[in-house]
């Protein structure tokens, strides 16, 4: 059973149709030979009838006057004419059962028992074609003038009726077989042709699941039947899907956007609030310029102003090209990071605990740009969550297989629509949690998980990262 | 003086000629050729039937047996016996089947046994006669005795195996094994009488003189001298016809004697 269900459908039904063909096809045909074999046996029985009507009215007065030689003869004569051919013997008893004459005197002498050769012999109502036999013995009583005299025992020649019904057998089976052969090819090819759209649609399905393509117009059938309606349905998803997509990349491309607006208000106090000391310093170089130490101080406070203001565009700089390029994570990452989100916690006089442990060589396998914008984002709302004067934790430590990402507030915990956001792939509902579904789609990508916990007033999400590479989930 | 019938009728019975349409037609042709009258055969089963037609003035003349002649030889008149072998003589035989080794009549007994017609001699008076001079009655010698009503059903019933024996003319038997030796081979003769009167043409005493039955009887007598009349002989397988005597049938008569005698 489990075989025959594992045969697809666009073969399975076709089959079943030939085979409904051939199953009606042996059934037509024994029909057919049941048919036959009633109009046979009617005929047969007409027959009979006939014979022994036709025997009772010649041989009846003779049968009376128990005249041997005319019930003889009588025989005889009939024997050689037309139907008459289809008797081989025929024997006639008196009311007493003795023999009064047979066509073959030798095989029912005179005065001897027609209970000799009666025995097995049917009544003309009851006869029925053998199948294997060519003669048929029949008994009848011989009534003449509404009066039995006798009885007549005839054996009749059936083996034209046997041969027909052998031809007719034969010819039928044959023709069936044709006939059965030609439908069923066509039930076949025809239900192969009606399911074509389904295997066509079950291919499209197995070949663009990532990306499903509709079914060009050429190809959806005509008509509004099932079929065509159920290709225009599966365009439709198809369509659908694929608006679902665009606006899912339309919305993380905004949420990605939304978090470097957030960032940017940050950094640009950031770069602003060492402008005034910078600009203070350039003074005092112009003012003193004739105080060498005084010079020398500012320009190392010049310096270090300028190196920050380098590496925090820098970091922002990185911070975009990494998304595109496919530069592998490094401990710097992390240290970019920290210093973009440095000016967030500042601002927001929050306590930020960072701990990243880790050897270069161990994130390697790891793609900077989507880690660092995960860890960016989850930072990012971590420090909304927690609020003025809150507390943020980041944690980052690697193991044989995964690398270890854990981000924690003091926030409230994230709400339910966050909490969709960023634990599953369903629809995304409207509200709070900024980048938290970008976060769910780049480490899913990624082949990793993310746990939400909450406990003690913390809000604890930690994500793993397979080092193995990431696992293919269409492998 | 009476005036002649439009037509002659000629009384005959498929005892002694088979319902052979092609001797009869020719026959009937000869004698109305050679009678210069118009015949008709009028055909009967038995020799009972034709020759109480011919009493009563159904018919002008009978082609009987000589048994039948004689148990009416004061009404009746012969008219012309036929020649066999240039004699106007035949046998009677007393057949079985081929195969069947009876030597003599006595081997018959308790056997079934075809006569031909009760009023033949050579089908039932010769065997008759026969047993009746040992004492035995047909119906008692025999287990049972069936009547054919023609000689060549004698032979068939023989043949067939309908009954173990039969009295048959050895005229019909001789011919039959000339005509149709497939059917008389399968019978053989076991005993054949003495020569006795040939079967006659007969009329009712007086009338010989009818002009159309004196016609008749010189066309008989004739045969031998036409055309027609020697096709028809050939074919009856006869030499042609003699105006013969009573004593002719002087066997015939000693046989009917003995049989009345058992009665």
């Amino acid at each position: 059973m489990s075989a025959i269900l594992r045969i697809p459908l666009s073969i399975r039904v076709p089959l079943l149709t030939a085979l409904l063909m051939v199953a009606l096809g042996v059934v037509a045909s024994q029909q057919v030979l049941a048919a036959l074999d009633r109009l046979q046996d009617a005929r047969i029985r007409e027959i009979a009838r006939l014979h022994v009507e036709t025997l009772s009215v010649a041989l009846g007065p003779h049968v009376l006057r128990d005249d041997v030689w005319e019930v003889y003869d009588t025989l005889q004569r009939a024997a050689g004419e037309g139907e008459g051919r289809r008797m081989i013997f025929t024997a006639v008893a008196d009311e007493d059962g003795r023999v009064i004459a047979a066509t073959l005197p030798d095989r029912a002498p005179l005065d001897s028992s027609i209970a000799e050769i009666s025995d097995g012999a049917q009544p003309p109502a009851n006869l029925t074609v053998p199948s294997d036999e060519e003669t048929l013995r029949l008994v009848a009583p011989l009534v003449y003038q509404g009066r039995e005299v006798g009885q007549v025992v005839t054996e009749l020649d059936v083996a034209d009726l046997v041969a027909e019904r052998r031809r007719a057998g034969r010819l039928l089976l044959l023709g069936n077989a044709v006939a059965t052969g030609v439908l069923a090819l066509l039930g076949y090819f025809l239900m192969r042709r009606m399911l074509r759209p389904i295997t066509r649609l079950s291919q499209r399905m197995r070949d663009t699941s990532d990306q499903p393509e509709q079914v060009p117009e050429t190809e959806i059938p005509r008509g509004d039947t099932e079929l065509s309606r159920l290709v225009h349905t599966y365009n439709a998803m198809a369509r659908t899907l694929v608006a679902k997509r665009d606006a899912e990349r339309r919305l993380a491309e905004r949420e990605r956007f939304v978090s470097l607006g957030r960032l940017s208000s940050a950094l640009a106090h950031e770069i602003n609030n060492p402008l005034g000391g910078l600009l203070n310093a350039a003074d005092t170089i112009r003012e003193y310029a004739d105080r060498p130490e005084v010079v020398r101080r500012s320009a190392e406070l010049l310096t270090r102003g300028l190196n920050h203001l380098r590496d925090v565009s820098r970091a922002m700089l990185e911070q975009n090209r990494l998304d595109r390029s496919g530069a592998a994570l490094s401990a710097e990452d992390f240290e970019d990071i920290h210093l973009l989100i440095g000016p967030e916690i500042n601002r927001q006089a929050q306590r930020l605990s960072w701990k990243v442990e880790v050897t270069p060589t161990a994130l390697e396998v790891l793609p900077a740009g989507p880690v660092r914008q995960s860890a960016l984002n989850l930072l990012l709302n971590a420090s909304a969550a927690a609020g003025r004067q809150g507390r943020v934790w980041f944690r980052v430590a690697p193991d044989r297989d995964h690398l270890h990402m854990m981000v924690a507030d003091t926030g409230p915990g994230l709400s339910g629509s966050a909490r969709t956001r960023l634990l599953s792939s369903g629809p995304v509902p409207p509200g709070g949690g900024v980048g938290l579904r970008l976060v769910h789609d780049l480490v899913e990508e990624l082949g990793g998980v993310i746990q939400l916990d909450r406990r003690d007033g913390r809000t604890e999400i930690a994500v793993s990262l397979p080092l193995k590479g990431k696992e293919d989930p269409q492998c | 003086m009476r005036g002649a019938p439009r037509e002659l009728r000629l009384g005959i019975t498929p005892v002694f000629l088979d319902n052979d349409a092609e001797i009869l037609t020719a026959l009937r042709s000869a004698l109305q050729e050679a009678a210069g009258q118009r015949v008709q055969f009028e055909q009967r089963r038995t020799y009972e039937e034709v020759t109480g037609m011919l009493l009563e003035g159904a018919i002008e003349a009978a082609w009987l047996c000589g048994y039948p002649f004689l148990q009416h030889r004061a009404t009746l008149a012969l008219m012309a016996v036929p020649l066999w072998h240039g004699k106007p003589m035949y046998q009677s035989y007393v057949i079985v089947r081929e195969g069947d080794d009876a030597k003599s009549l006595a081997d018959l007994r308790g056997g079934t046994h075809a006569f031909s017609d009760p009023n033949s001699n050579s089908g039932f008076l010769v065997t008759a006669s026969d047993l009746a001079l040992k004492g035995e009655k047909a119906e008692d010698f025999f287990r049972r005795t069936i009547f054919t009503y023609g000689h060549r059903n004698v032979v068939r019933a023989v043949a067939d195996g309908l009954a173990r024996s039969g009295s048959v003319d050895g005229y019909v038997w001789e011919s039959l094994a000339a005509l149709e030796p497939e059917l008389a081979g399968r019978t053989r003769v076991v005993t054949r009488s003495e020569w006795l009167g040939f079967p006659p043409f007969c009329t009712r005493a007086g009338h010989l003189a009818d002009p159309g039955v004196a016609a008749l009887r010189k066309a008989l007598l004739g045969l031998d001298r036409t055309e027609a009349g020697r096709h028809a002989l050939g074919l009856l397988l006869l030499d042609g016809m003699t105006a013969g005597d009573v004593s002719l049938f002087d066997g015939i008569a000693r046989r009917m004697r003995l049989l009345a005698s058992l009665r």
